[in-house]
């Protein structure tokens, strides 16, 4: 979908650009432009909805800019957002030499969505109809849950088993709808008598269910951009983490014949980062100088066959010999 | 006998239960705890903890442990002479791990010290899983590529003809390297001769579990 960014005076990101592959895995200390990635993504997004101005109007010289180009079949496509400061972007312009290609891009632009998983949010009940699309918090993930279990049961069904053999103790998912319309989350545990509904359930099991949910989801976007893969699950889930997103990106690999989703992801886990040993185009470093911050390929780098003969890339990480790490005062 | 494992990855584990069950003849008591690492050179890091931790904690009288060559020197006749150690060669750096860290305990438990069962996949386990559907697979020919500087195929390619895909989900890994183990498991001779470092693995298993005199 998307082929590459290249940013100029956007955030720290001040003139760098990212060669985007269909799985990215993003990592880098807090604060080097990690987000911003996302954030600009969203900003295309948002931007790309409204009507094309007059090229010529619509350019502003210096200030910010990030650039998109896009992958075949709409290669000569040129997606530029000005932004009014370093942070916002309120203008678009496009270079196509085929204003049809625009349109296409312009479609599964709209499909693209970012999760920041809230477990609070998760938890709460949510109104029946708001369930046609997990919102970026995950909140209406109830109401997601239980539309996939009226209208597509076969999708429900899949994301149920994978639940129950990522988190065995449970046996299935219910989501009782009260008379006004509200839905609840709870989860089947055993022979036990009654579900445990959603209060009481543990944090990692909504970050499970968010990404389990992605993962199945049987109209999936053309892009999902989902932050902190990682976080409330246990270092063993996360070669299944892994492979729930897997599905998204390579969907033949898992037996599949849907359109691959590009996914951007980002993660602070060393463990998780150990498991793209063999993949390393899929990981990008953000590198952060002083107030300045550029992406680099793992895979770009020289020296990386050597450095894996001795020692895991996530402790190699950690250690600062990629990067990507804090900067010390 | 009571058995833990200590691999690479859950895949790596359940072929090796197999492989291990297969030489036995039997379905062995596994330790209920399954031990993990996070691939090379984790294995040899968690190593010495887990070997502690089996000889104190519990009543475990034999650890199976496993490792992938990868890029390193494979383990050859010559480093089984007394005293020899070949510092790249992972067999003998498993093997050093368990005479290091298990010289000096006490009795206990009612053994000596846990047995060490070491062996070393040339260059990865799904060398191990192609034996036999692959003749050009084999430990010999990953040596003298090595010394010829071509070495005749990659990991990378093993992977891909095991699980015909370079992004295998677990549970699909793990029913492709079982179907395959299960080749092995009545008739382990082929594996045994076309590669030592199993050979290894076997000569370890019939070693008498070090009991108290």
């Amino acid at each position: 979908m998307i082929a590459s960014v290249a940013f100029r005076n956007f955030k720290a990101l001040r003139n760098t650009s990212l060669r985007l592959s269909p799985f990215n895995l993003v990592i880098g200390a807090n604060g080097s432009g990690k987000t911003s990635l996302i954030q600009a993504l969203q900003q295309l997004r948002a931007l790309a909805k409204l009507p094309l101005g007059d090229p010529a109007t619509v350019t502003r010289a210096g200030g910010s800019e990030i650039s998109f180009a896009f992958d075949a079949p709409h290669l000569g496509v040129i997606a530029r957002l000005g932004c009014v400061d370093d942070a916002v972007c309120d203008l678009l312009r496009v270079e196509s030499v085929n204003r049809a290609d625009w349109e296409e891009v312009k479609v599964g632009l709209a499909t693209m969505r970012s999760y920041v998983f809230d477990h609070a949010a998760m938890a709460a009940p949510a109104p029946r109809e708001s369930g046609a699309r997990l919102a970026g918090d995950g909140s209406n993930l109830a109401a997601v849950l239980a539309r996939w279990q009226r209208e597509t049961p076969a999708a429900f069904d899949q994301l149920q088993a994978e639940l129950t053999r990522w988190l065995p103790e449970f046996t299935g998912i219910v989501v009782p709808e009260d008379a006004g319309g509200v839905v609840r989350l709870g989860l089947k545990i055993g022979d036990a008598e009654g579900p445990v509904m959603a209060d009481n359930l543990s944090q990692g099991v909504f970050y499970v269910l968010g990404i389990l949910v992605l993962s199945f989801d049987p109209a999936p976007p053309a892009v999902v951009c989902i932050e902190e893969i990682d976080r409330g699950i246990h270092p063993r889930m996360l070669r299944a983490v892994r492979d729930a997103l897997y599905r998204l990106s390579y969907p033949a690999a898992m037996g599949e014949t849907r359109a691959p989703v590009q996914v951007i992801a980002t993660t602070h886990s060393p463990y998780l980062l150990d498991l793209f040993r063999e993949h390393p185009e899929e990981i990008v470093i953000t590198q952060k100088h002083g107030h300045e911050a550029h992406f680099e390929r793992l895979a770009d780098r020289a020296d990386l066959a050597e450095l894996l003969r001795e020692g895991s890339l996530g402790d190699i990480w950690f250690s600062g010999i990629l990067g990507g790490v804090p900067e010390e005062s | 006998m009571k058995i833990a494992f200590l691999s690479e990855s859950p895949a790596d584990e359940a072929v090796l239960r197999v492989l291990v069950e297969g030489a036995l003849k039997e379905q062995p008591t596994v330790a209920s705890a399954g031990y993990r690492a996070r691939g090379w050179p984790n294995v040899l890091q968690v190593l010495p903890a887990v070997i502690r931790h089996l000889h104190f904690n519990t009543d475990v009288d034999t650890l199976v442990v496993t490792g992938d060559s990868d890029d390193s020197p494979v383990h050859t006749a010559a480093h089984d002479a007394p005293q020899y150690y070949h510092p790249h060669c992972r067999m003998c750096q498993l093997r050093a791990v368990f005479r290091q860290t298990s010289k000096r305990f006490p009795a206990a438990h009612g053994r000596l010290r846990v047995r060490r069962v070491v062996g070393v996949a040339v260059p990865a386990l799904e060398a191990w899983l192609l034996c036999g559907v692959e003749d050009s697979v084999n430990e010999a020919a990953w040596t003298e590529g090595q010394a010829r500087g071509i070495l005749p195929y990659t990991r990378a390619e093993l992977k891909l003809k095991v699980y015909r895909t370079e992004r295998p989900s677990l549970p699909y890994e793990i029913a492709c390297a079982v179907r395959e183990a299960e080749r092995h498991r009545r008739d382990l001779r082929r594996l045994e001769y076309d590669f030592p470092g199993f050979a290894a693995l076997l000569r370890d298993l019939q070693e008498p579990i070090p009991e108290i005199s």
